[in-house]
């Protein structure tokens, strides 16, 4: 049972973790909670679906015109929405209020189009069940935390050895400052967007390959996700690996005692823990109230 | 006619939600993202104590409020230290909680099967069973709801949470306890949702969780800020559009299942366009901005 439990919570946090992830640098860079990077998720599980099944393109291609899809959806969100707002001088509040905004218009576009009934990825194509250390778990969902993983160990080189990745978080530390020393801040934060977005695309296909989809799975992904960035510390990459896996325990552990549909109630009320007795979560650095 | 009236009984029930939360997020700066469980709250408290305990309808309201205000110090004290956007999250998790309590304590709500035969309303032995009864009662309770929110806005207490809006740190040096300000506004704006909630379960005679979800905040904080924010007849007007204006695609021949998505395109489109054209909504006077 233990063993089981334990690989379960592994392959909810290699998901969440991307979800995490993705939010987190988006938040660092431009300091408000992106809650469209649900709309992404979800747009890119309905993208792979529309161009595997629909179109009958191979798996490598359809996917990786849905992940690209999905990037520059969150690009353009950028551009057409959240750019314009700071150009105004919008708080994080007006930008949190439309980018629940986006998140709504789009979710329920896709359910319009889609449908509402579940549509499912994978025809077969799990692979056989693996035994490990008395934990069932089939090649694919092993796939699944390798790939996460690897992406994530991507993102981190990229943001903490790469000139790209030092302008990224100038702009997130200034960017005021940074445009002075040089750095185009509105570039920089197209990067961000394409590549968090991508983050949480990669994670919706690897979802969807395992179980169905339906309009919903953004909005729960994008819930779990923001409570595993908070839990593990905003901003900070190591946080996000930390927090989904602290959060991918307590929803599969929790389960030990108490039956599978209290999983949710059991992430927030770790997600009001935390930020009652340490907002900044595990890694992040503490939040100054003079930051308002 | 009745169909006419049951739109009018909604635009009450949900004119009283607005006005509510907008005492909170309008007048005191704090966006909840809980409205949706102290609506389900109150709702919930009222329809169990008719059916379990045969309570009258006003009696079980009151409690119902009682309810409302007492747990909104569970998501108040702890949380209103936390600023602007990490409140938000603070109250997204708690009515993400409450709503899986909903859901999932089938020994008490019944979880999805949702109670039903829940009694008209009987107010000082007089049954309301029409239409036209009902919206008298929906009307009565969203004028009182108007009515002390307006009272407190006004007062100078109402001046305090503006204050608070505006500037924490300077009420605080005013010496204001801003805390206490902020929980008390709190309380009372969860007592006024639980009070829609009530109405609510009495009027449907049937309540189950699908109406009490986050959507259902985000749909009432919709509603504050396209009419207007921090003003006494803004959440009214954005309550009458975003109930009205989608009844009309009835009309316009959408089947309903295409209908509820249009509504909810609807008013997502429009607080984006909002948010950039005018944040402070059609009416407002905040727009969430210093």
């Amino acid at each position: 049972m233990f063993p089981q439990l334990l690989a379960n919570a592994l392959i909810a946090a290699s998901i969440y973790g991307l979800v995490a992830l993705g939010f987190g640098l988006i938040y660092s860079t431009t300091r408000f909670f992106h809650f469209a990077h649900g709309a992404i998720y979800t747009s890119a599980a309905y993208l792979g679906f529309l161009f595997a099944v629909w179109c009958g393109f191979r798996f490598p291609l359809a996917f990786t015109l849905a992940i690209g899809a999905a990037s520059l959806l969150g690009v353009l969100i950028e551009i057409g929405v959240y750019r314009r707002l700071r150009r105004n001088n919008a708080t994080s509040i007006v930008l949190l209020l439309s980018s629940l905004g986006v998140l709504i218009a789009a979710q329920n576009s896709l359910s319009l189009t889609f449908g509402d009934s579940s549509k499912s990825l994978h025809r077969g194509i799990a692979g056989e069940a693996l035994q490990l250390w008395g934990a069932r778990i089939t090649s694919l969902q092993l796939t699944m935390i390798v790939v996460s993983f690897a992406l994530w160990l991507l993102t981190w080189v990229l943001i903490r050895f790469t000139r790209l990745g030092r302008m990224i978080r100038a702009v997130g530390n200034d960017p005021e400052l940074s445009r002075v020393v040089g750095v185009d801040a509105d570039k920089v934060i197209v990067v961000v967007y394409a590549w968090g977005s991508g983050l949480a695309a990669a994670a919706a296909i690897l979802a969807a390959l395992d179980t169905d989809m339906t309009p919903m799975i953004g909005f729960n992904a994008l819930l779990v996700g923001v409570v595993a960035a908070i839990v593990g510390g905003i901003g900070s990459i190591q946080g996000s690996l930390l927090g989904a896996l602290l959060v991918g325990l307590a929803q599969h552990l929790g389960v030990w005692k108490l039956p599978t549909q209290w999983q949710d109630a059991i992430v927030f009320l770790t997600l009001l823990i935390f930020l009652l007795l340490r907002p900044q979560g595990f890694l992040g650095r503490p939040i100054r109230k003079a930051e308002v | 006619m009745d169909y006419l009236l049951h739109i009018l009984i909604l635009v009450c029930i949900y004119s009283v939600l607005a006005v509510s939360l907008d005492l909170l997020a309008g007048h005191t700066g704090l966006l909840s993202m809980a409205h949706g469980a102290f609506y389900g709250l109150g709702a919930y408290t009222s329809a169990l104590l008719a059916l379990r305990l045969g309570s009258p309808f006003l009696v079980g309201t009151l409690l119902g409020m009682l309810v409302g205000a007492l747990l909104s110090l569970v998501v108040s004290l702890p949380s209103l230290r936390l600023r602007g956007d990490y409140f938000v999250i603070a109250t997204f998790g708690f009515q993400m909680i409450v709503w899986g309590v909903f859901n999932n304590w089938t020994e008490v709500t019944r979880g999805p099967l949702g109670i039903p035969g829940i009694p008209q309303p009987a107010v000082f032995g007089w049954v309301i069973k029409s239409h036209a009864g009902f919206m008298v009662l929906a009307a009565l309770l969203a004028v009182l709801a108007h009515w002390v929110v307006g009272r407190i806005t006004g007062s100078p207490f109402g001046r305090v949470l503006r204050a608070i809006r505006e500037d924490e740190l300077l009420a605080q040096s005013l010496g204001k306890n801003v805390f206490r300000f902020k929980v008390s506004a709190f309380a009372v704006s969860a007592a006024l949702a639980a009070m829609a909630g009530s109405l609510y379960a009495h009027y449907v005679t049937f309540i189950d969780p699908t109406s009490f979800t986050v959507m259902e905040s985000i749909l009432v904080i919709s509603m504050v800020i396209i009419g207007g924010a921090g003003s006494p007849w803004g959440p009214l007007i954005g309550t009458t559009m975003l109930v009205v204006l989608p009844e009309a695609l009835r009309f316009l021949g959408f089947p309903s299942s295409v209908a509820a998505n249009m509504r909810q395109i609807f008013y997502g489109v429009l607080l984006v366009v909002m948010m950039m054209g005018r944040p402070r909504g059609l009416v407002g006077r905040y727009g969430f901005s210093r």
